[in-house]
Order: structure tokens, then sequence, then C-alpha cells
């Protein structure tokens, strides 16, 4: 009597789990649904606060924020067009439809910045800027699974010991990859400008001199943060600081 | 004597600078903001300083929240001052505020921090008036006025906005912001800006006019909001004679010492458009054209042989959106071959008005002889003017094709070949826009971060598998090579088999010796022993040698006694069963140990 009803108890919780998890990804689909339906009818506005509802509950999703850069490149904003694909291009790096358009919303802006070239780091790994990190994490523990399989069948089978050897070196390649993706992610951070204009100051206070004017869309690095200002980056010689405010990154 | 000269002098400087440092170290720090004006126009802008006295090192003050206002800088002045030997000093941050609104706005504390102590300036408020109207803005230094060429357009119908700005004095520092919503008009530039004098109630002024072409891009009544422009005034002192021909030269305010500047903000009066929707009925190909438009088509030969080459020109020029017009190639199948030529494109403006040329241009090459008529081109575009659609066509032209002889059959060849570069069409990009957006439902699955337990299974459990397998093989090699550990490892096995076929047997003396037999070649399987041949007494020993407890080795000792004892003296089946069990009991305790 008392296992039978542990066994019950058990069959409901995973029955309301599975239910709760698969309404919840209904809702999910239901939403992109509305929102392509929106953008559909060139309701752009409420096609893009959908997407952005989507985005700040969390869900990671390149398509997403691609849509959504569409969205706002219909509206005229271009600021956070160029915002949104960028932040696609960290999931979906290979899109070619993305980079077309990430060009277009560049060419829509008075600067015309493109994004920065790579660094050195980046040239000698140069794969890494065509994956995302989850693939990268995949092929990782896909490699590090034969690695260790092969380890098993070279106990047994010494001739194994090249492949072995080779097998160690892609797995080591593939976790610097993962590193060097993550010190990409964490160092080497983009900003859009999403204000009309924003003057960039010699220092962190507003009478600081400003030393030049971006505009919407703008394509800069970010180097520093303090408090509500942050340190952007042209070139070697054209850096200085914005208000946190007017640069999305 | 010179050295103590020198070293009064020191010790006098030194106590001179101490005292001067005291005396500013012994000011009283305060901070105060003050404004040149406190009643303005939204034309005004005013300055706001804030003086802070008793140092000079102090971070730049925290302004308040000013929505009313665009804050700009104005830069920051020190003075340092001797008066009786008493030292202040100061520094003042200045900024320039330029009102968004009317009303009595309050111009919150600002707040500084100064070693570690907190200051804050006393609230302002000032009064902001709305700017003097139409009637007097005439009298005034300048102004400015924004118009329209029409407050009512069709839909992607080209709008002229026009801004002046008209001024008697000198005006520098020109600042404009012109308000346009990009989802509601494309724009484009209208050439440079011009620059005339007029005459406006008997005043003389210098205007200067910038005109855009504007683009409507959706239906209904549109405001387009005031124009800004920002600039500063230069108004000079009539009683300074220009006859000076230094005064020629240097006119300007920067030599002038009777100048005096006036920072000025200047509006233009909204606007509002009614933006019409076009007509129903739009003729069969219509692309959104607006404007009036002519079409022309000529045809360079019209008596050719077969495989010559002639180009039909086709221009098209009016007023609208001419660079937004293309052709596809007229339908001419099996009779010529054609090549496009890239569409030469030029455009002029004339009285604001956006006027081109778009030429279109096709390579012939005829296939067939024959009299051959080639199509009509037409053009349907929206007369804004006359409220109405029109089509634009050009004229059928008709040629000749006569049959080619075979050296021009040879001809044809290579000319085709030559012709090639000339020919070949240049793919022109019409228009840009972006690629659409993704609909399948199957792109939208997050693509989260792994979570740490998948990372933690996905890179550790092939490890976990690499020890388990290491393990399992290292034992099954030492099982192969290793006889000891063979036969410790299947000591408990065989004796557990062993006692299980003995449960059947009946007799009491084979039994007790079976028995006997089995822990014997237990404890020398366990201890690489010759079972067999060992006594209990040398079972006991070797026990307690191999580190078993000593009461299990007696244990051991004495059921072994008992079986040899038994091998001779009669037994009844109960005492064989205890004595099994006891056997099984011992074996497993012994298997623990182990």
């Amino acid at each position: 009597m008392k296992h039978s009803n542990i066994t019950s108890l058990v069959l409901f919780i995973l029955l309301t789990l599975s239910t709760s998890l698969s309404a919840g990804a209904s809702d999910y689909l239901n939403d992109i649904v509305r929102a392509n339906a929106y953008y559909a009818e060139k309701q752009y506005a409420e096609s893009a606060q959908v997407y952005e509802s989507l985005i700040k509950e969390g869900t990671k999703n390149g398509y997403i924020h691609y849509n959504l850069g569409n969205a706002y490149i219909r509206m005229g904003k271009t600021g956070p067009a160029i915002l949104n694909y960028i932040h696609a291009q960290e999931w979906i790096p290979r899109n070619e439809n993305l980079a077309a358009n990430l060009k277009f919303a560049i060419q829509q802006t008075r600067d015309k910045i493109e994004p920065p070239p790579p660094g050195t780091l980046n040239v000698l790994f140069f794969w890494v800027n065509d994956f995302n990190i989850n693939e990268l994490v995949y092929f990782a523990i896909a490699i590090n699974f034969i690695f260790w399989i092969t380890l098993i069948l070279w106990m047994k089978f010494p001739v194994l010991k090249v492949t072995r050897n080779a097998l160690l070196c892609v797995l080591l390649l593939s976790f610097v990859s993962i590193g060097v993706k993550i010190k990409n992610e964490s160092d080497f951070k983009l900003g859009v400008v999403l204000a009309e204009h924003v003057d960039v100051k010699s220092g962190r206070a507003v009478d600081a001199i400003t030393l030049f004017q971006l505009h919407e869309g703008a394509l800069v690095t970010v180097t520093d943060r303090h408090h509500d200002w942050l340190e952007v980056h042209l070139n070697d010689e054209q850096k200085g600081w914005v208000p946190q405010k007017s640069l999305g990154t | 004597m010179r050295v103590c000269t020198l070293k009064i002098a020191a010790l006098l400087s030194f106590f001179l600078v101490l005292t001067l440092s005291g005396m500013s170290y012994g000011q009283n720090t305060s901070v105060t903001a003050t404004v040149d004006k406190n009643s303005l126009t939204l034309e005004d802008s005013l300055q706001l300083s804030i003086v802070i006295k008793g140092t000079q090192n102090s971070p730049p003050p925290q302004l308040p929240s000013l929505p009313d206002f665009r804050v700009t800088s104005a830069g920051t002045s020190s003075s340092t001052q001797y008066i009786n030997t008493q030292r202040s000093v100061s520094i003042t941050y200045n900024y320039r505020l330029t009102p968004m609104s009317t009303g009595t706005i309050l111009i919150g504390p600002a707040k500084v921090q100064i070693s570690g102590k907190k200051y804050s300036t006393q609230p302002i408020t000032v009064e902001v008036q709305k700017s003097s109207n139409r009637a007097t803005i005439t009298n005034k230094a300048a102004f400015v006025e924004a118009t329209l060429s029409s407050n009512k357009a069709y839909l992607g119908e080209q709008l002229v906005y026009t801004f002046r700005l008209f001024h008697r004095v000198d005006a520098k520092n020109l600042n404009l912001q012109l308000p346009f919503n990009k989802s509601w008009f494309s724009k484009e530039e209208l050439g440079e800006p011009k620059t005339y004098i007029k005459i406006v109630n008997g005043l003389q002024y210098h205007v200067q006019e910038l005109s855009i072409a504007l683009f409507p891009l959706k239906k209904g009544l549109v405001e387009v909001p005031s124009a800004i422009i920002e600039l500063d005034l230069y108004h000079r002192s009539q009683n300074r004679s220009g006859r000076d021909p230094f005064n020629q030269i240097f006119r300007d305010p920067f030599f002038s010492r009777g100048v005096q500047a006036e920072h000025k903000v200047l509006r233009s009066q909204p606007l509002s458009i009614d933006v019409l929707p076009l007509p129903d009925r739009a003729p069969k190909g219509f692309k959104n054209l607006i404007g009036q438009f002519k079409i022309v088509a000529e045809l360079g030969k019209k008596d050719l042989d077969v495989g010559d080459t002639t180009t039909l020109t086709v221009t098209v020029s009016g007023k609208g959106n001419v660079r937004d017009i293309s052709f596809d190639e007229p339908d001419l199948k099996n009779q010529f071959k054609i090549y496009p030529d890239k569409p030469e494109f030029k455009q002029t403006v004339h009285n604001n008005q956006i006027r081109g040329e778009k030429v279109f241009k096709f390579a012939l090459v005829p296939l067939e002889a024959g009299r051959k008529t080639l199509p009509e081109f037409s053009l349907p575009y929206f007369d804004s003017e006359a409220a109405q659609y029109h089509i634009a066509k050009t004229q059928p032209i008709f040629l000749n094709i006569n049959p080619s002889s075979a050296k021009e059959e040879l001809n044809l060849v290579q000319s085709r070949q030559q012709e090639m570069p000339l020919t070949n069409p240049e793919i022109e990009t019409l228009g840009t826009d972006i690629l659409p957006i993704y609909t399948e439902l199957d792109k939208f699955q997050s693509d989260n971060v792994s979570s740490f337990a998948f990372l933690g299974a996905g890179f550790g459990s092939p490890v976990v598998l690499f020890i388990i397998s290491a393990f399992l093989m290292k034992r099954q090699n030492r099982m192969k090579y290793d006889v000891a550990y063979y036969r410790r490892r299947n000591a408990y096995k065989n004796a557990n088999q062993r006692l299980k076929q003995m449960s059947e047997h009946s007799d009491s003396k084979e039994f007790a010796r079976e028995l006997s037999e089995i822990l014997r070649e237990y404890i020398g399987d366990k201890l690489n022993l010759q079972g067999k041949a060992i006594t209990a007494e040398e079972v006991q020993v070797r026990m307690k040698e191999s580190n078993y407890e000593i009461q299990q080795a007696e244990e051991t000792r004495k059921l072994l006694e008992k079986c040899e004892t038994l091998q001779y003296a009669p037994m009844t089946q109960g005492s064989t069963k205890q004595l099994l069990g006891e056997s099984e009991n011992l074996i497993k305790v012994l298997e623990k140990q182990s």
C-alpha cells in the first residue's frame, strides 16, 4: 500500500513537471509566432516588444536577436538593430543573412564604422570566431570522449599510440579554443551607440573636453567601465569616455 | 658666515610657506550656485556657475537632474587672491542651460564632496517663457522659419522642407538640429545651403536657407516638430566707426572689442502634413512611381543583317523618384539576343525639385531575318499634381532584318566574342534592403550555455569509464599471471560451490573429510599454500602470520580438528547440518577479513 502511494506520488510529480515544461515551451513558441506575425503585418514596434520580452526572460537565441534587429531596422532604429545583430553573431556566427543585414545596417549609420579587425590571438585561432561557445564545448566533449576511449583501446592495442597522441593534441587545442572564446567575450566587448549622437569626452565628467562625436549605430570597442562611464576605443588615437546609457553593449 | 646666512634665509622661507599654507587651509570651504539670469525665454540660455571657495582641488560637482534643460559645459575657472596676507582660493564650474520647456523650473541643489564632507548648493527657481510672437520677431536680430512645399502629399511624393535663418548681426557657431522621424520620412539633400539678402518689413536680413526633399513613408496626419538652431549672435556697438581701414580687415568678432556675444536657441514653428494614401485601381505594373515622367525609345540601326548589333535606348526623364525606375528586358525570345547595359542615371535639382534622367540601353542581335516590331515600353506612374494614374509609353519600333551572308556569319561569331566585354550584362543594384526574418520554429530552440552538470557529465564520464576499464584490465592481467592472486580471488567462490554440493552427502565420515578438505583448501588458496597438506595447527599459525584475527584463526583450527575427529566417529543428520552451517559462516567471516 505504502509502495503504491509513493509510486503514485512520483508519477504525479513527473506528470506535473512534464506538463509545466511543455506548457512553458508552448508559451515560448507562441510568443515567437506572435512576434513573427506582428512583423509580417508591419507592426514592427509590437514585434520588437515581444522579442525584447523573450530576451529579458533570459532566452538566448541568435535568431531572436536577428529578427529583433530586423524589426528595429524597419522602425528606423539603427543603433539597437546593430546591437542585436552583434548579439546574434555570438550564437549564429556563420549565418550569411546576418552578415548581410549587419553590413546593411552599418551602411545606414552616419559614421559607417565596421567591426574592429581581429587581434593576433584571433588570427592564430581563426576558427574560434566561426563557432559559438556551445559548438566549441560540444566539440571538446566529443573529442574528449573519443580520446579517452582511444586511451582505453591503446592499453589493449599499443599500435594506437599515434592516434592517441593526435587526439590529445586536438583535445588540448579545443580547450584552448574555448579559453580564447571566453577571453574574447570578456575582454573584447563591442558597444553600439544608441543615442542620436554622443560626445566622447577626455574624462569621466560632463565638462571634460569633447574629443569627437559619434552617431547612432557607431561601433566601438569598450575597454573599461567606471560607474556610469564607459571607455570606448575606435583606434589607437581615438578613444575617450561616454556615458553608459548612451551605449548598448 | 655665508653658510649661516643661507640657513637663516631657508628657515624664514620655510616659515613663510608654512604660514601661507596654514592660512589657506584655515579658510572655510563653501559651495554656492548662481545664474546669470532667472527669467528667460525659450530662445535664451542661462549660465549656471557653481563656485567652490576654499579649495581648487575639488572634483566636478554632481549636477541635479535637469530634464527641462539641455546642459552643456561652459568650462571652469579658478582664482587665487591675497588680501592683507589672507589668501583665498576658489574654482568655478560653469554650465550652459538651454530650456526645453516653459514654466517655473527649479534647479535643484548641486552636490560636491570635498575631503570627505558633502556640500550642497541652494536651489534656484527660474522662469521660462515662450518666445515672442511672429510680429515682433521681425524686429529681432535673428529669427528662423520652416516651411513645407505643401501641407498635403501622397505617400512617396516629394516634399520640400525649407529652413531659413534670418539674421541682421553676425551669426557664428551654428548648430542646427532638423527634426525627422525616420519611420515617417526618407530624406534627400537638395544641395548646399543658399545665402542671400532679403528685406523684411524694411529691415535688411542675411538669409541662410537649407532645403531638404522629404518622401513620406506612412499615411496619416504627421507633425514635423520644430527645428532647433543654436547660435552665437555678435552685436556691434554703433559708436565704433567703420571708417578705420583696419576695421575692414579685422571684421571678425574675435578682433573687435565693441562686440557683445549672445547665445541664442531659435525654434521654428512645428508643421503638420496630411499624408494621403495613393488611390485604388493602380494600373498593372505600377511600382510606386510618383511625379511626372516621359519615356522615349530609340533604335540605332533599323535596317540590319542577322548577326549585326543595334542598340535600343530607352530614356526616362521627369520629376520624382527617377532613380527607382527599372525595366525588364523586352520580350524578344527567339528573335533577338539581348544584352542589357548598366543604366545611366543623372540627377539635377532645379527650384528645389529633384529631376532625373535614367537611360537604359539594350544591345540587340537579331537571330532571324524579316520585318520585326519591338514592343513598346510602358511606365505606369501616379501624377501627384493631377491626382491620377498615368501610363507613359514608347511607340512601337519597326526594323528590317536581312539574311546574312556566309562571310558575315563568320563575322557574327567573331563579333560576338569581341563584344562580350561590352555587352556582358553587369548586375546593377537597384536597391538594398535587409534579408527577411526567420520563422522556422525549430531555429528558436534556446542556446543557453550548458549547465555545470552537463559539462561535468560530458567531460567527467569518459574519465570515469577509463578508470573503471583500466582497473578491470589490470585485474584481468594479474589473474592471468599472478597465481597467488588468482587463487585468493577464486577461493571463496570455489569453497562456496563445493559447500553447496556437499549438503546432499549422507555418509558422515566422508562429509567430515570433505568439509575439512574444503576448509583447508580455502585457507590454502587464501594464503597461497598447499591446503591439503597442512594441519589444523599450521593453519592457525599461518593465519595469525597473515594478520587474521586470533579468534578467527582459533575457530578455524577448532573446526578443522572437529572435522578430523568426526571422520572416525558416527554423526547425526542434525550435527552434519550444524557443522556445514558453522563452516559457511566461518568462510564468510574470513572472506570479509581478507
